[in-house]
């Protein structure tokens, strides 16, 4: 086998390689994915921003006061997290 | 017992208890499938660059295949300064993809279906970008949680809900990884256990499900294997260059 076949065969090789990929991006399992994604995002931030108020709540004895606060900040972070990966994957889309 | 779909992440045990101090550090047998992933990624990568040939055997191709996808990986989302950190991201991906891979197998146990696993290596990361960032960028790193032209009266709110989102990083790279496994190794479970309870006469149909939902399994396994790593990569980007 010369290189020339070996080259011809690679290129024949990364142009299926492409389709494949193309293919992949338009399925359920990605969209499952970024579903996925985003909603972790969303409540990972409300769960950080409770268990902060929470936390400053026992601290200072202030209950149930900064849980509250510490709470709507977290849901506010969540939607500015949710917000920021959105935007990356339409930049990704755009990309394309 | 069989029938229980939560019975199969339960952690036991291996040999002797060894306490050192309040710590227990007993072997088990999540320690022993993490010994039993390494070795195998040592495994495949000590044969696929043993001998190197032009045209690549089948496991030097893998090999190769996953260096220029990791390589390919941190350079389009961290940029070539980056590139000094492509051992690590490359051990974490590896590691990741494989212990989630052998906990295909039956019998064996899934590691990343605990949460304390996957919270310990996004602590690590988290921690390390963190450090990364202070390090390259000194007290301006601090400027990530002050976004520009925000007005001064709405500054403390900002300041602290970015804060809680940076916070949040590490909970939910590491809860990401922890449900997909989880829930994926629960149902396939729960699936193998109605074919036992429906018989030889119902139980086709949850079979079929089964052997659909193992095929899924196996690319959620890769797919989570590969968002971890590239999350890890848009964190040192936001470390290394300074910018949402």
């Amino acid at each position: 086998m010369d290189f020339k076949e070996i080259s011809t065969r690679l290129k024949i090789a990364k142009k299926n390689i492409k389709v494949v990929e193309e293919e992949k991006s338009g399925s359920n399992a990605t969209s499952f994915g970024k579903a996925l994604k985003i909603s972790t995002e969303f409540v990972s931030a409300v769960v950080v921003g409770s268990t902060i108020g929470f936390l400053l709540d026992n601290w200072f004895d202030t209950k149930p006061l900064l849980t509250i606060c510490f709470f709507f900040m977290g849901v506010a972070a969540g939607i500015l997290n949710v917000f920021r990966t959105a935007k990356k994957m339409q930049k990704k889309l755009d990309n394309k | 017992m069989a029938l229980n779909p939560m019975h199969q992440f339960t952690v036991y045990k291996i040999g002797p208890e060894i306490n050192i101090g309040d710590i227990n550090l007993s072997f088990t047998n999540a320690s022993l499938f993490m010994v039993i992933s390494s070795v195998l990624i040592l495994l495949l990568l000590f044969f696929g660059t043993k001998k190197k040939s032009l045209v690549p055997s089948k496991i030097q191709l893998i090999t190769e295949m996953s260096y220029t996808f990791i390589g390919k990986m941190i350079n389009d989302t961290a940029g070539s300064s980056a590139k000094a950190f492509f051992p690590f991201v490359f051990t974490l991906f590896m590691f990741v993809l494989f212990c989630n891979m052998v906990g295909m197998f039956p019998y064996s146990f899934t590691v990343t279906s605990q949460i304390i696993v996957t919270f310990m290596l996004a602590s690590i990361i988290f921690i390390g970008v963190t450090i990364i960032g202070f390090i390259k960028h000194g007290i301006k790193y601090l400027e990530l949680f002050v976004p520009k032209g925000v007005p001064l009266v709405l500054l403390p709110i900002i300041v602290v809900i970015e804060i809680i989102s940076y916070l949040s990083r590490p909970v939910s790279l590491s809860v990401r990884l922890f449900a997909n496994m989880l829930a994926g190794h629960t149902m396939l479970k729960v699936f193998g256990g109605f074919v036992i309870s429906l018989g030889i006469l119902g139980g086709w149909l949850p079979l079929g499900f089964s052997v659909a939902l193992t095929g899924l399994e196996i690319l959620v396994a890769f797919l989570q294997a590969y968002v971890f790593a590239i999350l890890t990569c848009i964190y040192l980007n936001d470390a290394l260059n300074l910018h949402h």
